[in-house]
Formats: structure tokens, sequence, C-alpha cells
């Protein structure tokens, strides 16, 4: 016993359970300092970070849930942003509809998407997937650019009008958008959560870190690699959605490929395989180019410069290589942290 | 530990997100304008001559003294011609109450990511650049001292159809809101003239093979080509042109008149006509002491949107100096009325928010830019 | 009527040989793509700004007037030793840790940043003119004209791709490589020096990106820093395209992206050209799930 407990010891264990003992206070707390953030800070320009910081978690964990759990690199998540972005800002500017109706229509037809890119193309793997990805999202831009009858071609859509909520409009001034972010984000880190810990996650992760070995003991590996494409493409559509009633004009050159690729920088650097990851990289790569103002026009040499140094020394991201330790064990049994 | 630790973390880039970003200085005795445009990304050309000719301005008024009494401070902002940065922007340039105006944001869509912002903060914004048909609908706070695409085509259409004389003309247009919509009126405005539009051609912005558009237009055949594109694509389409039929004539817009276009084209430049509302060669005493100024501190010669941007700047602070006040309305209001002699010509603001101002015609002769006529 | 379908005829042929022009130098940064593939089994997503580099310093080269070769041969050399500089400083340290592939693409792309930024920086970023490299008028092939810069950009290509294969498969360094690409472990017990061959690698890849981008540059006679974006893209889907890591797979790749974009330029709007290159790509892989001459089995990213 003495042995054990010297052995927890030197493995700082106590702390880390003790955190897990009072993981619903801290949950809890965190929970009300985000709630309470707008009156804490009192800065309209803050606050559109901050909720430029929620859009990309909820898109760090959308392309996290392909690519973090999965495996399956994705060089054009921009894509299904982009398809929420526009089909909820063409319903709601065409036909007059809420937002809170055509926010789901646009997540729903971003999960549809996923699917007709999904079907086909996950058969392919590695580079083969990643390039077809990137290749999708390059033709989705082109279609946004070209199908002007639709989408109103290099003009884009302006005017978009702002997400109504009970007769008050929802702007960023009263907060209101912050809140309905907040919202989106509980939702997607909650069903993100359940999926992860599910028999489905643990599909995921089969898939993931051995694909042969996941078909041997009976993963439907398509089915899932699938599931998690659209389930991804969803949230990143929904995050669209929002993006696209608070900037209030969207055209194609808003969604590029740089875009996808700070959504994938997101994921590996807040880890793969986690959730808390995402918001740590969103945090850090949204607010980097704002910090970093002061160096002028070494800020994107710098910006690149941080990406090299956070892969150099810690590849596995910020917060990677833990996700060991989240299997629940029985109660009362004891064990090690090796 | 490491959820400690990642805890720690996050609240920390909070806090220095919070006191790193959030110091909206409300000292009292300084008058600002600020500047936004892209300084780093692939248009960053175009942000730095903006900044440089803001930064020119406001010197010129500050060593004459400043703006009633104060001096004036610029206030730089690089939004890498990317609109959800330009919202950011916006809203820190707005959380600071001694803003009294912004010069800013380069392409249509950057701007009209900005916009709502400026306009429910009541700053008044002028775009030296922005060229989409809806970017002033914003409100009453936006102004655009750019050429308006109709009035511009206009001229660009007579210079083809009466000075050229030609009847098939060609249209190259790159996609994006500026040049599709010039050439959706372009079309309009050579049928009206009489003159038939043999072919009408589209290229992305970055493309430097021209060879399908020019065989195309070619092919149609074409005698005078319409060129909807800054001075990167006109320069390189005008010499690859030239290879295939050295008769072929072109008319630029204003958004190309560069320096750099001369560099780029060469002897294939010859010829080229504008429509342009600064001419860096004119003798007005305005455009000389601008040109000499940028010359030397800057070592290059201002574009034809630099000029505009230099202007920008100086209607804002005419506009605070004739208000009498630093009042954000006042300041609107007087920018609305303003009556500015520029390096663009004599400026003033329709009711759409529009600048107002006559062309003239700029022709490429020996290498250099002179006045057409 | 005759004078029409003889003009159609004839834009075809001036598309083809267009389009050839424009594939073969695809096919010479597709192949910067594929050598290093084929060693680390890694998208080197800094091969495009790379090429621009290359660009940057024959232009400055040039405008120091060694003369035009000199100038070329010294902007190979230093994009080589840019190549080799990438690979020991960022990638070798994270080989050496044994970390995921996907930390090394986006190390690459970090690295595209940071050189971009700085030749933006230091050379501005504007578009420069770049002096006209071969100049001997037009040559008359099947009733076209044709630029004797095309037929110059197209056999030197050609020789290039020619000598790197002859390199890959003639020399002892060659054979090193290809033991590499089959088995790194086992080419390490036979007493091959593995980082040596990966820094070779790099460096070849920096070459033939200095010579794409001179090329490129010389024929349109001007350079920007973001020059090398959609071309990168463009190459690294051609590269897929014929199968990544296998060259000859990388030149046939680039030329059907070449012409297909073209033609599609020539025949739907130019505003339809860059996505004809990735439309073809996702078509080729649903048939052919590993290029269209890939081998099979290539998993990581």
């Amino acid at each position: 016993m003495d042995d054990l407990r010297r052995l927890i010891k030197e493995n700082r264990i106590p702390l880390y359970r003790k955190m897990d003992q009072y993981r619903h206070y801290i949950i809890a707390g965190l929970l009300l300092l985000l709630l309470a953030l707008p009156y804490l800070l009192n800065s309209q320009y803050i606050m559109r970070i901050i909720i430029m910081i929620c859009v990309y978690s909820i898109l760090g964990m959308s392309l996290g849930l392909i690519t973090g759990y999965t495996g399956q690199t994705s060089l054009g998540h921009a894509a299904f942003y982009a398809i929420g972005a526009y089909t909820s800002a063409i319903i709601s500017v065409t036909y007059g509809v809420s937002f809170f109706i055509t926010a789901p229509i646009a997540a729903c037809v971003a999960a549809l998407m996923g699917l007709l890119l999904g079907l086909p193309t996950l058969r392919l793997s590695g580079t083969y997937l990643a390039i077809t990805t990137l290749g999708f999202a390059e033709v989705v831009r082109m279609i946004f650019l070209n199908w002007e009858r639709v989408t109103n071609g290099p003009l884009g859509i302006s005017r978009i009008p702002r997400p109504v909520f009970f007769g008050i409009e929802l702007t960023i001034a009263n907060n209101g958008m912050y809140y309905l972010v907040l919202a989106f984000l509980l939702l997607t880190t909650l069903v993100m959560h359940f999926i992860v810990r599910s028999k489905f996650g643990r599909a995921l992760t089969a898939i993931r870190d051995d694909e042969v070995a996941a078909v041997m003991m009976g993963v439907r590996t398509t089915y899932y690699k699938i599931i998690a494409f659209v389930v991804g493409a969803f949230f990143a559509g929904l995050a669209g959605a929002f993006y696209a009633h608070m900037i209030r004009f969207i055209d194609p050159n808003t969604f590029t490929f740089d875009t996808s690729i700070l959504i994938l920088s997101i994921v590996i650097l807040g880890g793969m395989g986690t959730i808390k990851g995402m918001f740590l990289g969103a945090i850090l790569l949204i607010s980097f180019p704002e910090l970093l103002r002061f160096v002028q026009e070494y800020r994107f040499v710098l910006y690149g410069l941080i990406l090299v140094l956070m892969m150099r020394f810690r590849p596995q991201g910020l917060l990677g290589g833990q996700q060991k330790t989240d299997y629940a064990f029985p109660k009362g049994m004891k064990v090690d942290n090796q | 530990m490491k959820k400690v630790i990642s805890l720690v973390l996050i609240l920390a880039l909070v806090l220095v997100s919070m006191t790193g970003c959030g110091s909206s200085s409300t000292d009292a005795g300084s008058v600002k304008i600020a500047i936004a445009a892209p300084m780093t990304g692939d248009f960053a050309e175009y942000g730095t001559g903006f900044r440089n000719a803001v930064e020119l301005m406001v010197n010129e008024w500050n060593e004459n003294g400043g703006v009633l009494g104060q001096q004036i401070e610029l206030v730089i902002y690089d939004d890498k011609n990317d609109g959800e940065e330009a919202a950011t922007i916006a809203e820190r340039i707005a959380s600071d109450d001694n803003i009294m105006g912004v010069v800013g944001h380069f392409a249509s869509g950057v701007c009209m990511a900005a916009t709502p912002t400026y306009q429910e903060t009541g700053i008044v914004n002028i775009s030296p650049s922005a060229s989409h048909p809806d970017f002033t609908k914003e409100g009453d706070y936006i102004f655009r001292n750019n050429t308006v695409i109709n009035v511009e085509a206009e001229a660009a259409v007579a210079i083809a159809t009466e000075l050229y004389g030609k009847s098939k003309v060609g249209i190259l247009s790159v996609r994006n809101d500026w040049g599709t919509s010039t050439a959706e009126i372009t079309k309009e405005l050579v049928a009206a003239a009489g003159a038939e539009v043999v072919d009408h051609q589209e290229i992305l912005d970055g493309t430097v093979d021209f060879s399908p558009n020019i065989s195309r237009l070619h092919n149609a055949g074409a005698e005078v080509i319409i060129v909807a594109a800054m001075y990167n694509v006109l320069g390189p389409f005008a010499s690859q042109y030239q290879d295939v039929n050295p008769d072929i004539q072109f008319v630029g817009f204003s958004n190309a008149y560069s320096r750099q276009l001369i560099e780029l084209a060469g002897d294939s430049a010859e010829g080229i006509h504008f429509p342009t509302q600064f001419f860096d060669g004119s003798t007005d005493q305005n455009v000389v002491a601008f040109v000499e100024a940028y010359k030397e501190a800057y070592g290059s010669t201002p574009s034809s949107l630099t000029a505009q941007a230099y202007d920008s700047a100086g209607i804002i602070l005419t506009a605070i100096q004739n208000a009498g006040e630093l009042d954000r309305a006042a300041i609107r209001d007087q920018v609305a009325g303003v009556e500015y002699n520029g390096v663009t010509g004599y400026t003033t603001f329709n009711e759409s928010r529009d600048s107002v101002r006559p062309f003239t015609v700029v022709k490429i002769h020996q290498g250099e830019f002179v006045e057409a006529r | 009527m005759v004078t029409k379908k003889r003009w159609g005829e004839r834009m075809v042929m001036e598309q083809l040989i267009n389009g050839l022009t424009i594939g073969i130098i695809y096919a010479l940064i597709a192949v910067g793509y594929s050598l290093v593939f084929g060693i680390l089994r890694l998208v080197n997503f800094s091969h495009g700004s790379v090429y621009a580099f290359g660009a940057h310093m024959s232009l400055l080269f040039i405008s120091m007037e060694f003369g035009i070769v000199p100038a070329i041969i010294a902007s190979m050399i230093f994009t080589g030793m840019l190549g080799i500089a990438i690979d020991k400083l960022s990638l070798e340290p994270l080989r050496m840790k044994g970390s995921k592939p996907i930390a090394a693409l986006i190390t690459t792309i970090g690295i595209s940043y940071i050189i971009q930024n700085m030749l933006m920086i230091v050379f501005g970023s504007e578009t420069k003119s770049f002096p006209r490299l071969f100049n001997y008028g037009t040559v008359r092939i099947f009733g076209v004209n044709v630029g004797s810069t095309q037929i110059a950009i197209f056999f030197i290509s050609l020789v290039l791709l020619v000598a790197l294969t002859a390199i890959i498969h003639y020399t002892k360094v060659g054979l090193a490589m290809r033991g590499v690409e089959q088995n790194a472990k086992a080419s390490y017990l036979m007493g091959i020096n593995v980082n040596r061959v990966v820094t070779f690698t790099f460096f070849l890849g920096g070459v033939s990106a200095a010579i794409a981008g001179t090329l490129v540059s010389g024929y349109y006679q001007m350079v920007s820093p973001g020059m090398g974006f959609m071309p990168g893209l463009k190459a690294f889907s051609a590269a897929v395209l014929g199968g990544i890591g296998i060259l000859y797979g990388s030149v046939i790749g680039g030329l059907v992206v070449g012409i297909s974009e073209t033609f599609a330029a020539t025949y739907l709007g130019g505003s339809y050209r860059d996505a004809v290159a990735f439309i073809i790509l996702i078509l080729v892989l649903l048939v052919r799930p590993n290029g269209l001459f890939g081998k099979k089995g290539i998993k990581k990213v």
C-alpha cells in the first residue's frame, strides 16, 4: 500500500485527482466566467476577438473530429464553413427568413456536402485525401465566384440581416452575438464530448491509430469515417452561418485556403484528439495576429516562426498526448498513471 | 497538472489580450486619424502606398500647426486585406474616442466587413479604393473617394470609340467586384456609342498567362481592348498581346495608373491611354509639390490610388478644421459638404457620398505618362 | 465559314502549345514535391515559396550584372541552400523526435509564411519586371507561330527532367535515394547516411524550384512574392495526379494540368481556370485512388 501511495505521489496524481474531483465546480466556474465576460471586459474590440475565438473553436472541434480523432487530414475545411455561410445568407436575404431557421438549414446543407464529399473520397487515404479536400474547397470557391444567379458572383452578398431573437436584434454592442455564439459553442462542445466518449468515438480513435487493426476488430471504418465527416461539416456549417450574420458581408474571398490552414493549425497546435486543445489553439492562433501588431510588417514572419517553433518543441500539440488517461476506470479501482 | 497548466495558460492569455489590446487611451489633447489598409499580404504595396500618402498629409498639417491648434496623431492598422481582421480593427478604432476619421481598407469586400462598425459608431470612413456599388449604402458616415465606375467607364469607352475611332471592342476584366461591374457597364456603354463588343474575357486575380484570352480576343477581331484590371494584369497582357497583334490598342483604368506599369510592359506600354483624375506630370502646384514630397520621402512616384488616399486624409482634416470642434457628427457633415481642391482634382461628394471629379486623359509616350491631346 | 474553321483549328494548336509550355513548368515544380515526398512521405508546402525565392534570387543576381547564366547558377545554389536550411533547421529535429507527419506538414506551412513575407519585406510586394531570357523571334510549327521562348522553356525543362531522372537512376547518391525511398531503416543499416540523402534531396528540390521560378519569370517577364502560391497548389495536385513520389508521373500530371487549364480558360472562360486542375484531380482519384501511376500503400501525410 505504501509503495502504491509513493508511486501515486511521484506521479503527481493527487493534484490531478483533486482536479478531477472538483471538475464540476471548475467547469461551472468557467461557465460563469464566460457568461460574465462581457461585463468584466467592457470592450467591443475584445469581445469581437473573443467571438472569433469561439467561432474558430467550433471550427477546430468540427475538424478535430475528422482529423484529430479519426486521423483523416482535411485541407479544405473552409469549404464547409463557406457553404454554411452562403446557404444561410442566401436564404435569409432572398426570403427574409429568420436566422434561427436558416442556421440549422445551412448546417444541414453543409453536412450533406460533407456526405457527398465523404462517400466517394473516403477510400482515399493520407495525401490523396488531403489534396482532394483541398481541391474540393477550391472548386467550391470557384462555384461561389461563378454561379452568379445564386451567389451574386464576385459582388458577394451584402447587408445580411442580423439575427433577431424575440424582437431583439442581436449585435456585438448588446452582447447578443456573444451569447449566441456561446450557445453554439456549448452545443458543439457537448455533442463532441458525448461523441468522443461513446462507442462511436472509440471506433474513430481506433481508425486513427491503426486502420487495419480496426477493420480486424470489426469496425466499419468507411461508415464511421463518413459519419465523422458529416458531423464535422455540420458544425462547420453552423459556424459559417453565424459568421455570415455577424460580419454581414461575404464574398468568395472570405473563405480561402488560408482559412482551411488556420483551422488545421488550431487542431494540431491544440492537440489532436482533444477537445480542450481546440479552445487553446483557437485562443492562440486568433489572438496572435492581434497581439503581434507591434512588429508591423514582420507580423506574419513571426506567425510562421511561431508555428515552426511550436511544432519543433511540442509536435503533439499543446494538450496532445494526454488522452491516454481519459478512460474512466471503475470506481474504487486503483491504478497508477503509467 | 497539465489541466491546471492549461487552465492557467488560457486565463493568462485572455488577460494578456485584455491588457494588450484593450488600452484605448482617452488622453485628451490629441486629434487622431486612422489608416487601415493591407501592410502585409499580397496587396501590401497598395496599403503601404496609402499609409505613406496619409503620413505625408498629416506631417504637412502638423508642420503648419496641426488642426484646431492640436497636433495630429496618425494611427496605423494593417488588415492584410482580410475582412475578418478589418472588422476587428474597425472595432478597435471605434473604441478610441479620439479618432476622428478613418482612411481606408483596400478591397471592397474588406471595406464592407468594416463599414457596419464605422456606421454604428458614427465615425467618418473614406475609402480611396472601394468600388462595390453597395459600399456607401451602409450609411451616411461611409464615403468613397474612388472614381465612380460608370463615369470612369464612360471616359474609357470614349477613348476607345472616339479618340481611337475603333468600332470592334474587346474587354478583358478581372473577376472581382470591381472588374465584373466595370465590364458590365462598359458593355452597355460601348453599345450605346454605336460600337460592338466582339468578346469579353474574364481572368482571375493572379493570372500571369493571358494567351487563351488573347487568342479569343484576337480571333474575334478586336481592334481595341478595354482592360479593367490592375497594372500587374495590364502590363503583361499588353506585352503578350503585342506579340500576336502589334497593331492592337489598349485602354486602361485609373487603377492601373502606376509607374510599375511602364516598368512591366516596357515598349508595349507605349500608347496606352487612361482616363484618370491624378496625373503625376501635371503642372498644378498641388500635384508638383505632392509628387516631389512623396519622391523625397519614399523614393517612388505615387500611383493614382495613392493620390486618392492622400486626398482622403486631406478631406478629413479639412472637415475637422471646418467643423471647428472635435465632434464626429459635425465632422461627418463637413465631409459631406466639402469642396476640396486636392491632387486628384476638385472634389465634392454627391448625395450617395461618391466623389465627383472630372477626368483627364493620360497616355504613355516614350516611357512617360503625358497628358493626351 | 472556311476561315472560321481555320481560326478554330489554329486556336486549338496555339493553346495546345501554350498548355504544353505551362504544363512542363508545372512538371518542374511538381518534381520538387515528388522528390521530397518519395523520400520523406512529406508534403512540402514550402515548395511554392521556395520557387518564388528562386525567382527573386535570379532577379537579384541578374540586376548585379554578373551575366545571366552565372546569375541563374548562383540563384540555383542559393535556393538549394535554402532547401537544405529548411530541412536542417526545422524538419530534421522533428524526424529525430519521431513526431507525427502532420507536425512536419504544419512546419512547412509555417516556413512558407516566413519565406513569402520576408520576400515581401525585402523586395516589396509589387510585381517587378524581369528581363526576357531568350528572344529569337517566333518559329512556325504546324501553321502556328510559336515563340522561341516557349520552345526554349520546353526543351530546357525536358533536359532538366531527364537529368534529374539520370541522377536518380545512374548515380550512387541516386541509388541511395531510391534505397531510402523504399526502406529508410534498412538503408541506414546498410550504411547509407540517410540524413545526407535527405539533405541532398532538399537541395535538388530547391535547385529545380529555382530553375522553374527563373524560367517562368523570364517567360512572363515578371516576379512577385505571391507568385508561388497557386502554381504551388496546382503543381502539388499535378504530382498527386501522376502518383506522388513517381517522377514521370509528375511530368505527365503537370502536362495534363497545364493543357487542361489552358483549354478551360479558352473555352469556358478565364474564371474557371484555377478550378479545372482540381476537378480533374478529383475525378482521376475517384477512379484511381493512388493517382495515374501511383503505387499502393502510401498512407501518411
